[in-house]
């Protein structure tokens, strides 16, 4: 009898602790188990995530441009398409007889846009560029990204376009 | 006789056939072993109102018949598409396996069907106002579906490496992009890189074929679990009808045998379509040349596309910020509208749906014509 009664003025006394101790655990629960998933989740992040591309300008500083050669652009008023470092280019002569060149990404969605003559045109929603790169009708936000371009050894090659020629 | 069989109930030994009959000695062996009777009693007392808008509770049914039929060309173009070779061994398929073109044009059809189901049916939910409480599970789960469901036209798009998809996924990943905060980390993610790339494959491929199908099969079957356990919505006019004048069908199997033949057209129809308009392949993807004239979204992306031309530059994030409401109002809806019968508030959402809908069929044939 007194046994059993002191059993449960025990158990009653317990009580609250009993309450700390479950709130502890789960909480030790729940933060081991938000460990264990950003443990498990940052090696599948880092699996997915994108390898750094390679610049493609390579080591040299320089690409050579693919599908366009020195005659294709050799009269002003020339251009075409083609590509460098497996992207697309456009490569076309002024009427000042200067060599230019664009990336042909579009500034606006990113389709490939097209050397058309007299301007550079996007298929894909109708952005109009001017043969300097300004864009100039559309939804295009922003001009073309220009590249360096020149002539070596019969190929043409693109540098990235230096900072003080910018403008 | 073990402990571990169950008693059959009375209902069930009386619908049951004779005992000395094979299916009946089939049945009670089943029934002795699991105790499922209380379900099959569920599914046999199941009931669809009868009314003069009864045929587009079928059009959920349809839906489904279209993705078994993606579900089954899926797994057939999947024998012989290769990641590693997209454009070449889609070519082989049209060129030289024996009805691959078919089986492709099918899984095509299908996909366009579907989607255009799926409008339907949740046009038809809308208008009878079947997502109002206690249904918004359903309408949620549905809403969701169709958001995979154009994932997963997505990311088919891009698997046959022709100049088309390639374009297609570069704008779209591209519009993505624009977004605030995760725009470009969420966009490198999809794209594997900086740019769409034979690296953005894998990745569209495992969504397309594994991740996409165990979400959309987890899905449907929480949308027709909702379904079962609430049974159909009856429209107002339905519902206020006196007991004694309202008729239902059963659904098993008196609805269900009226589903086949409905069946059984649009499988035909998926023929004729594919015989009649096969779906071409494009020249393989060129990532240097420039985008191919007349370039143009599919039919279902020609209103968002015809609308962000209204905003042109910089713009154009708040016509995607518009554009984005759309949906959010959508999923509140069960949320905004509730009251049965329908009261005011109730009446401008269905006027709103109308106006929602006339713009977007306006800017669909607009997108069409420009």
């Amino acid at each position: 009898m007194t046994e059993s009664k002191k059993e449960e003025k025990k158990q009653a006394s317990d009580e609250p602790k009993n309450e700390k101790r479950r709130k502890f655990l789960l909480a030790a629960a729940g933060g081991v188990g938000v460990a264990w998933v950003g443990a498990a989740a940052y090696p599948v992040y880092k699996y997915l995530a994108p390898q750094p591309v390679p610049d493609p300008f390579g080591e040299d500083g320089k690409a050579l441009v693919d599908k366009i050669s020195p005659a294709d652009v050799a009269r002003p008023g020339t251009g075409k398409n083609g590509g460098y470092a497996s992207r697309g280019i456009i490569v076309l002569r002024n009427g000042d007889g200067d060599l230019k060149a664009f990336d042909s990404k579009c500034t606006h969605a990113g389709c490939n846009v097209e050397f058309q003559g007299d301007k550079i045109h996007c298929n894909c929603h109708g952005g109009n560029y001017d043969l300097t790169g300004k864009n100039i009708s559309g939804p295009p936000p922003k001009p073309l990204t220009e590249l360096k371009v020149f002539e070596q050894d019969g190929a043409l090659y693109v540098s990235r376009l230096e900072p003080e020629k910018k403008g | 006789m073990d402990t571990q069989q169950t008693h059959i109930p009375k209902e069930a030994e009386a619908a049951l056939p004779p005992a000395d009959s094979r299916m009946g000695k089939f049945y009670r062996a089943l029934l002795k072993r699991y105790p499922i009777w209380p379900v099959i009693q569920f599914f046999m007392g199941k009931k669809v109102p009868e009314h003069k808008h009864s045929a587009w509770y079928m059009l959920g049914g349809i839906a489904l018949f279209l993705f078994l039929i993606q579900l089954v060309t899926g797994v057939l173009l999947m024998v012989y598409y290769k990641p590693g070779q997209p454009w070449a061994s889609v070519n082989r398929i049209v060129m030289e396996v024996p009805f691959g073109a078919l089986i492709r044009s099918i899984h095509h059809w299908s996909a366009n069907l579907m989607i255009l189901t799926l409008f339907l049916h949740m046009f038809s939910t809308l208008f009878m106002k079947a997502y109002r409480p206690p249904r918004e599970g359903t309408w949620i789960t549905g809403f969701i579906l169709l958001t995979l469901v154009t994932l997963f036209g997505f990311s088919g798009y891009l698997l046959p490496w022709d100049d088309l998809a390639f374009f297609a996924v570069r704008i779209g990943v591209s519009e993505m992009e624009k977004l605030p905060v995760l725009g470009t980390f969420a966009a490198d993610l999809a794209r594997g890189g900086p740019d769409v790339s034979m690296e953005t494959i894998g990745r569209f491929y495992a969504l397309h074929v594994v991740i996409l199908p165990l979400l959309v099969l987890a899905l449907i079957a929480l949308h027709l679990l909702f379904v079962q356990i609430q049974g159909v919505s009856e429209p107002d006019t339905f519902a206020a009808l006196p007991l004694e004048k309202k008729k239902y069908r059963k659904f098993f199997s008196d609805f269900m045998i009226g589903e086949i033949p409905v069946w059984l057209f649009m499988f035909g129809l998926l023929i004729a379509l594919s015989a009649a308009a096969p779906r071409g392949l494009a020249p393989e993807a060129n990532p240097m040349g420039a985008a191919p004239e007349g370039i143009k979204p599919e039919w279902y992306l020609l209103a968002p596309y015809q609308a962000l031309k209204l905003f042109p530059g910089k713009l154009e994030l708040v016509g995607m910020a518009i554009m984005g409401l759309g949906p959010l109002l959508v999923i509140a809806l069960p949320f905004i509208d509730k009251n049965v019968p329908t009261d005011k508030r109730g009446e401008m959402i269905t006027q709103m749906a109308i106006a929602g809908l006339i713009g977007f069929l306006g800017m669909t044939i607009w997108g069409l014509l420009s």
